[in-house]
């Protein structure tokens, strides 16, 4: 069944290769819309408790009767990425319009094929049962998205980007099939019911963390999410946006399958994800808080909320092996309600920073700012997007980290198991939480308001309208889960306890969930008083005179657009903290302190990540001291290589008749 | 009805908490000062003067005001005072308190960026960086209550921790915590050591050089966000104390107030601290926040043995 969605996929996509440049976007988003109304009808029936859907026909001989089984948790990852393949489509409807005159045809087809398959795969990821269904689908997932980063293969740094994409999800790959082939060899059932097999009866902490180090690769987590800030800031908007908010996702779901099934080893995995989680968010923070250029700034929040999301995972296992079902509960929730959260503000940041590349140019904050007076809606869609992020009420961010910290929170004042758990990641999620503030506020700031800080910036104008479309599902997304959060919040605990087997206790969720609307009605007393308050000051002005004058510069005006804060300077405290984890590197004159009347100077500083920089290193040095090895055995001799191929079959018999393979 | 009580309480105490500032400064430092309502005159004069802004400015420079102040409202609506029950109160509500102030924050933060003035982007810069080390303190300060109290709604926990007694070390550590809190108001309400609101040059100012460019009606907007944060704040030391000592709704007026005193006490006789050596001191509010819910967790874990 996996492989006949493959060839379904295929044949849709195929005719965007012979349709004229001007339909191709139109024909490949109503094929996206259709496959995702599909897929979320069936995600609402699975959901809407209609029983798991198991699927198995098709073409089965081909990869040995791949099955295609949807239950909640499935059907849960399929909503997510069906809304952000609609949300994605349709808003490179209008970023590509640009492009159809400077790209060829096929190359655009290529793009859109790819991405039509790329969606496809994700749900044949979430969806396949069995090891070779599921790798197939993954490595597709891979080869796709390596294609849609190399849509402008023009510029050198996103050809790198998107090689050091494929190596590192090689690796990846490489744990997982690992992983599979270990399961399989070990109890004789392959995929994932091997795993619930597996992990049922053996402590397996050994192969947790392989298939940790494979999800995690994909996922991003510290200090495997050497990739992230690479290729987000290489692929186009939507692609970030979709592989950012979606497809690392998939790293989440493999480990929420792995810790669903894990057995007797749950307590050490557990604290492992946890650790993992925390290091990975803080160090996610941190690191966009230093960013200068707005995509590699989302994309380190990205690694920072896998980190809340690992984090959490890791806190329901804790709270599982105490017997503390609530915490356990809230945290898997908060995980997921997160994934979905993300989702959504992640593809509004993306589109929003996709708009400002479309019109200025460029992403980087030097060159940005006053941006929201030229371009009010992406900003005000924008300003959305970092609320939610940061977690602030009312918008959908922070209910996700309420579910979350609620867990820790009770779990704190139950006197229940992992108590200092729980304090670890009441204050990991606070420190995450005011560090990502200061990320979005300089992001925000800098990049919309303020002055002009280069004349492309200067005449830049709104986006389109089919780009601005794009923003309207996961805004509404936003604003549905930030309102209305105790709709949404019963299902899940409901859904994460049939996942994890949960004891299940209505009254204990009751007790909690009960008065929840009163989130809900926070927040409109909130909106109503800004409103009002707004009302009475509109009311008391109507009186008075008012007047725009230049703004406050120490009995000067402000002179120039230079003298605003830059991102640098914004995030000047952090480099107490951040020096350790970065490499700085730039080229240029720095002012002297003692050059008393400055000369005009020059120059950039590039915040580079230390692990990546150490990883890329350590890479190339073994590498090329591998290769050196290696070369002594290219003599140019025929003889000497014909004895190499002696061996080689020598080897082989000898290991057969040895039993070794 | 209680609710409606509690609010008209803190926002009284909002009202009055820098008039008693102004008063108990004026008299150590022996002048005559103020009179105790200046601050309320200023007020008026603000409402009754017009509105410059800035040529760069935007709806999120006019917006912010008001956000900030609806925000600063809508946590104290989860606040209680002594046996008076809040408007709102859920299951961690603690959590949208402290998220609510943050709100407050950050609409500051998004309207001193607006301006594009390169003071206002310090303030801004400052304020956010000592207002994410501060996090965490606010959360462990919660968690610490949640502990002691076994509740995560401030309309439970306060009650609860005043039913229970508490042995005499555990009194301590949740005097200490009250030590903490006021710390904490330094840092989030921008008094002395933290920041210095009567500073007169912007390069050494956090909060003020923030709002330096709002007038009139924004300005008082500001000005009376800033008090109710102080009170909400101040609340939460209040209530804790109390429940230590007993005592009811006065026992947290008295302790509100002792609260006040005190930090007008250290504005008169403490130096604001360099700004280079205030991360350092917000790390220590958090630190000994930590420590005290160490402490209050072994505690307590032994009564539970024992």
């Amino acid at each position: 069944m996996i492989v006949a969605l493959f060839i379904l996929a295929c044949l849709v996509g195929l005719p965007v290769f012979f349709l004229p440049v001007r339909a191709k976007n139109g024909y490949f988003f109503g094929a996206t819309a259709i496959f995702a109304a599909l897929f979320l009808y069936v995600a609402a029936s699975v959901l809407g408790g209609h029983g798991d859907l198991a699927v198995d026909g098709g073409p089965a001989n081909l990869f040995g009767g791949s099955k295609l089984v949807v239950d909640k948790l499935s059907a849960f990852f399929i909503a997510v990425v069906s809304l952000g393949a609609v949300s994605a489509a349709l808003y490179c409807w209008g970023y590509l319009k640009p492009y159809r005159k400077t790209k060829p045809g096929p190359h655009i087809s290529l793009h859109l094929f790819s991405f039509l398959l790329l969606f496809v795969s994700i749900v044949m990821v979430v969806t396949a049962r069995d090891a070779y269904g599921f790798l197939f689908s993954w490595e597709l997932m891979s080869v796709t998205s390596f294609i849609l980063i190399l849509f402008d293969a023009g510029r050198p740094e996103v050809r790198r980007a998107a090689l050091s994409y494929i190596v590192m999800m090689h690796i990846g790959f490489v744990f997982l099939l690992v992983g599979f082939a270990v399961v399989s060899a070990k109890t004789g059932i392959s995929g994932f019911a091997g795993m619930e097999a597996y992990f049922g009866a053996v402590k397996g902490i050994p192969l947790f963390l392989v298939f940790l180090a494979g999800f995690g690769m994909k996922a991003g987590i510290f200090p495997l999410h050497t990739w992230l800030p690479e290729a987000h800031p290489a692929a186009p908007a939507h692609v970030s946006a979709f592989m950012s908010g979606v497809m690392i996702k998939t790293g989440v779901y493999g480990m929420l399958r792995v810790v669903s099934f894990m057995g007797p080893g749950l307590s050490t995995g557990g604290m492992v994800l946890f650790v993992v989680g925390i290091v990975t968010g803080l160090y996610g923070a941190f690191l966009a808080a230093v960013q200068n250029d707005m995509k590699r700034l989302l994309a380190y929040s990205s690694i920072e909320n896998i980190g809340i999301i690992f984090t959490a995972l890791g806190a329901a296992t804790i709270g599982y092996t105490h017997g503390n079902g609530l915490m356990a509960a809230c945290a898997v929730s908060g995980a997921l309600l997160h994934t979905l959260n993300h989702s959504f503000f992640k593809s509004v940041l993306f589109f929003g920073a996709g708009n400002v590349y479309g019109r200025v140019h460029t992403t980087s904050l030097d060159a940005l700012g006053g941006l929201s007076r030229r371009m009010p809606v992406t900003a005000a869609f924008f300003l959305c997007g970092v609320v939610a992020i940061a977690a602030l009420p009312p918008l959908s961010g922070f209910v996700s980290e309420f579910l979350i910290y609620y867990g820790f929170f009770d779990t704190v004042s139950g006197g229940a198991g992992g108590m200092i758990a729980s304090i670890c990641g009441i204050v990991a999620l606070s420190l995450i939480g005011g560090i990502v503030l200061l990320a979005f506020t300089k992001l925000f700031g800098v990049s919309f308001l303020g002055s002009p800080r280069s004349m492309a910036a200067r005449s830049a104008s709104e986006a389109d309208r089919l780009s601005l479309a794009g923003f309207v599902i996961p805004v509404a997304g936003i604003l549905c889960v930030g309102l209305m959060p105790s709709f949404f919040i019963g299902g899940l605990l409901t859904l994460s306890t049939e996942v994890y087997g949960l004891e299940y206790s209505p009254e204990l969720y009751a007790s909690f969930t009960g008065k929840l609307w009163e989130i809900s009605a926070a927040a409109g007393i909130f909106i109503a008083l800004t409103l009002g308050l707004l009302g009475v000051r509109y009311m008391i002005l109507r009186r008075q005179k008012q007047q725009t004058s230049p703004v406050w510069g120490c009995g000067f005006s402000t002179g120039s657009y230079k003298m605003q804060y830059s991102g640098e300077s914004f995030s000047e405290g952090l480099y107490g903290i951040s020096t350790s984890l970065t490499k700085n590197s730039g080229g240029g004159e720095v002012v002297d302190k003692n050059e008393i009347f400055p000369n005009e100077h020059t120059f950039n500083v590039r915040h580079k990540d230390k692990v990546s920089t150490l990883l890329a290193q350590w890479w190339r040095e073994s590498s090329r001291r591998v290769g050196k090895r290696a070369v002594r055995l290219n003599t140019g001799k025929v003889n000497h290589y014909i004895m190499y191929a002696l061996v080689f079959l020598v080897l082989v018999f000898l290991l057969t008749i040895t039993d070794v393979i | 009805m209680n609710g409606i009580l509690a609010i008209l309480f803190l926002l009284g105490a909002g009202i009055l908490m820098p008039g008693v500032i102004n008063r108990i400064r004026a008299w150590l430092s022996g002048r005559k000062g103020m009179p105790f309502f200046q601050h309320l005159y200023n007020l008026r004069a603000m409402v009754r003067k017009g509105v410059v802004t800035g040529h760069t400015s935007t709806l999120i420079f006019r917006a912010a005001p008001s956000v900030c102040l609806a925000s600063v409202f809508t946590a104290m609506l989860f606040m209680p005072v002594g046996g008076l029950e809040p408007i709102l109160s859920f299951r961690g509500d603690v959590i949208l308190f402290a998220y609510l102030l943050a709100v407050s924050r950050i609409a500051l933060i998004l309207a001193a960026l607006d301006t594009g003035s390169s003071f206002e982007g310090m303030g801004a810069s400052r304020e956010a960086l000592y207002g994410a080390m501060a996090e965490p303190a606010l959360f462990i300060v919660a968690g610490t209550t949640a502990l002691v109290s076994g509740y995560t709604s401030f309309a439970d926990i306060f009650p609860a921790m005043a039913f229970r007694g508490f042995s005499i070390e555990l009194s301590l550590v949740l005097l200490l915590l009250v030590y903490v809190i006021i710390k904490l108001i330094t840092v989030e309400c921008g008094r002395i050591p933290v920041d210095d609101p009567r500073t007169h040059l912007e390069l050494t100012m956090i909060h003020e050089v923030m709002v330096l460019d709002y007038s009139g009606v924004d300005l008082a907007t500001v000005t009376v966000s800033g008090w109710l944060k102080m009170a909400a704040l101040a609340a939460v030391a209040g209530n804790i104390a109390a429940a230590v000592t007993g005592g009811g709704a006065a026992a947290v007026v008295g302790w509100m107030a002792l609260v006040v005193a005190i930090i007008a006490v250290v504005e008169s006789f403490v130096a604001r601290n360099k700004l280079s050596r205030n991360t350092t001191y917000i790390l220590t509010i958090v630190a000994i926040a930590l420590v005290l819910f160490l402490v209050a967790f072994i505690l307590e874990s032994d009564i539970k043995v024992g």
